[in-house]
């Protein structure tokens, strides 16, 4: 029965929320403390999870002994577009997949996001074409499945029993020459403020046949950021050729810090 | 005389252990929900290294927002559950006022939430505060369950909407009713994209979890307590109406007969929603007193024509079924302490003081009734409050327009002046707003402490 006072109520409702808001934003710091110190041990974890042992850490020294080779798998169509799986095969191994075609468009373009970089990873670590589908991307995984058995069997029929010593490379969808000697790449590592962006790049006739991040930035929000904009990123920079790519919306830094790495992996490439 | 003393003392004795004063939970019910808001911001805090720029905080300030949002909007829905703790300890009239309250403020995160978050995209995107509406559609076309999202917040929107004082004071009362109805829909349409689009649930299992809880919590507890328990309550106790008896013109009393009325644990002051199923009445539930303590065969209602149920409720033939829910409200006897007791009424506000005047616990001249009303014809129920009065030895005083027209004058010195330990009383008061306010106005001047008043008020 105490007198209501509406307006004085709103008035302080609002101050206090804006100010508490205000607050907390202002006490958090502009770039990450933990994230420095932990880019070191990050990229061990994401290299294993995509890539080859090969290569990469020096910076940018040319890797002679053991050259990857691509093998590109027949396109499979699915429901929401074609799922085609390039693998980098080294010493018969496979080094690394990836999707050079995915559904895009709409929600596939979340589900594929979600769902390749998961397949390239269980495609990896399989050495088969005998992995999980994808739960919420089945038919993206199934695709997935199909184009990789179908890049399975032509490295099987053309690399054979090569112990690694020739580059295997057949049909590579970009680099088209057999003959071509690919070599790989790496750009400097480049701090953003949500960690570290390391470039690598696959050189095959002077032109970028792969770009792939073996450091992004890791942890809570940049999980997600990453997933979304680095598959966005190496494609363009195969496709562009240079380091004058797009930033990807909704992830600048990461764009940013790629595109420094991209460039320095392409001076370091003479090209 | 020395035996009519002890006599005396004993039956005080006796009466005063009947007095159980329980304290409202309100304030420990208060500070477990600010405990939870804090908890909400820790989830943030923790998930959130760093924010690098003007965009960040825009961002994070419409993370914020929403993560507040969805933690109060379960609280929100919670508060019309009809939990029992809530209804009968802090009170309906309370809790609907928090309700209100809440809701409000709720509405607004949910707007500085959206408004921020797609003002923060735009920016990412590269566009500018002006793009905020593709932003808004591009967001809606791209991110899981934002769609529904969309659509529960427009709905969330449109009860707001309606609820805003001046508009809902014209809508019809069921039309608010059913339109605040979609806030259950609302609520569940909204609830996916926190949970597929909102980084804290993703990154974090445990608080995924947690929120799952709280929603479900709260689900079974509507599910629970606005429709198991009153099927239970009417399907047990099957109330039809009796008899309706003209008490003054303008007031009727509605008699219900049931099967064991005395086992729904009503007690004097509280109130059920009664709803008629009478053609035209049946859609609709509203809010009556109980007028007299509960009897195992009978319950009475007493409701002023006011509006076009209440002046339906004369129509009633008897053997018409009831449906009611409750019983609801605090203004018991468990609010008061062991002291003496003021009652006082406003016009038909005289229904639940009529019950607590038959039944608080207190000796000969504890109790006093003082009834307002326009003129004498106006004082519903007198007869039997007189003999209320005679049987207990308490004390009715009645305050009406002097044959002028004017109005009594309740003040603090005329208080005093009729009740001198006034300020020695616990007062229950039920009446229309203004005189409710300037009874508690007088009161309080006459030395009653506020924690002492006990008042249910339906005004927003």
């Amino acid at each position: 029965m105490r007198k209501s006072h509406p307006i004085r109520r709103v008035v302080l409702a609002t101050a206090a929320t804006v100010s508490g808001v205000v607050l907390l934003l202002s006490l958090k710091p502009a770039s990450d403390p933990a994230a420095a110190s932990a880019a070191g041990a990050a990229p061990q974890q994401t290299a294993a999870a995509q890539e080859a042992p090969q290569g990469g850490q020096q910076g940018g020294a040319q890797d002679a002994g053991a050259s990857a080779g691509t093998v590109t798998g027949d396109a499979a169509q699915t429901q929401y577009g074609a799922v085609q799986v390039r693998l980098t095969v080294a010493n018969g191994k496979i080094t690394k997949a990836e999707a050079v075609q995915a559904p895009k468009g709409g929600l596939s373009d979340q589900k594929t996001a979600l769902a390749v970089p998961k397949l390239n990873q269980e495609a990896v670590a399989a050495q088969s074409a005998q992995i999980d589908a994808v739960s919420g991307a089945t038919y993206t995984s199934t695709g997935y499945k199909k184009s990789l058995q179908s890049a399975l069997d032509k490295m099987k029929a053309s690399s054979g029993s090569s112990s690694g010593s020739s580059p295997g490379s057949s049909s590579g969808s970009s680099s088209g020459s057999g003959a071509a000697q690919a070599r790989t790449v790496t750009g400097k590592a480049v701090q953003t403020q949500y960690g570290t962006v390391q470039v690598r790049i696959t050189v095959s006739d002077g032109k970028i046949t792969k770009a792939d991040a073996v450091q992004a930035p890791k942890g809570g929000l940049s999980d997600q950021k990453t997933a979304l904009a680095v598959p966005k990123l190496n494609q363009e920079a195969v496709a562009a050729g240079t380091a004058n790519i797009d930033a990807v919306s909704g992830a600048t830094y990461t764009s940013t810090g790629y595109k420094q790495s991209l460039q320095s992996a392409l001076d370091q490439a003479g090209g | 005389m020395t035996t009519t003393l002890a006599g005396g003392r004993a039956a005080r004795r006796q009466t005063m252990r009947r007095i159980r004063p329980r304290r409202s939970p309100a304030v420990p019910l208060l500070l477990a929900v600010g405990a939870g808001a804090v908890g909400v911001l820790w989830l943030w805090w923790h998930n959130t290294p760093s924010i690098a720029d003007d965009n960040g905080k825009i961002l994070n300030a419409g993370r914020i927002t929403g993560l507040l949002a969805g933690y109060l909007m379960a609280l929100v829905v919670l508060q019309m559950a009809r939990v029992p703790a809530l209804e009968r300890r802090v009170g309906s009239d309370r809790v609907a006022r928090w309700h209100a309250m809440s809701g409000r403020y709720t509405l607004s995160l949910i707007v500085a939430h959206v408004f921020l978050t797609m003002w923060g995209y735009a920016l990412q995107a590269g566009k500018s505060l002006g793009d905020i509406v593709q932003q808004t559609i591009d967001s809606i076309n791209q991110l899981p369950d934002m769609g529904k999202a969309a659509i529960g917040t427009g709905l969330f929107v449109v009860i707001g909407l309606t609820s805003i004082g001046p508009v809902r004071r014209r809508l019809p009362y069921d039309t608010w009713y059913h339109v605040h109805l979609l806030t259950y829909a609302a609520v569940f349409l909204t609830f996916w994209h926190q949970i597929t689009s909102g980084n804290d649930f993703a990154v974090e299992p445990t608080a995924k979890t947690f929120w799952y809880g709280l929603y479900g919590t709260v689900t079974a507890l509507v599910v629970w307590y606005r429709i198991l328990t009153p099927l239970r309550l009417n399907l047990r106790h099957r109330m039809h109406v009796a008899a309706v008896i003209e008490e003054t013109p303008g007031i009727v009393s509605v008699l219900i007969g049931g099967r064991k009325l005395h086992r729904m644990g009503a007690e004097a002051g509280q109130f059920f929603r009664w709803r008629f199923l009478a053609p035209g009445m049946r859609f609709s539930s509203h809010p009556y007193s109980l007028s007299a303590a509960p009897r195992p065969d009978m319950l009475r209602i007493t409701v002023k024509a006011i509006g076009d149920h209440s002046a339906r409720l004369r129509e009633l033939t008897p053997g018409t079924r009831v449906w009611a829910e409750g019983p609801y409200g605090a203004l018991t006897a468990q609010r008061r302490s062991k002291g003496k007791v003021l009652l006082v009424a406003g016009g038909v506000g005289i229904t639940p003081m009529r019950a607590l005047f038959e039944t608080l616990p207190g000796a000969s001249g504890d109790i006093t009734l003082l009834y307002r009303a326009n003129t004498t014809q106006d004082l519903a129920l007198w007869g039997e409050l007189a003999a209320i009065a005679k049987e207990r030895g308490a004390r009715l005083m009645y305050a009406v327009n002097s044959p002028e027209g004017e109005r009594p004058d309740i003040s603090a010195e005329n208080l005093q002046r009729k009740i001198p330990d006034i300020d020695h009383h616990d007062v229950f008061m039920c009446g229309p707003p203004g005189f409710a306010q300037s009874v508690y106005e007088a009161l309080r001047g006459a030395g009653v402490p506020a924690r002492r008043i006990h008042h249910e008020s339906f005004e927003m």
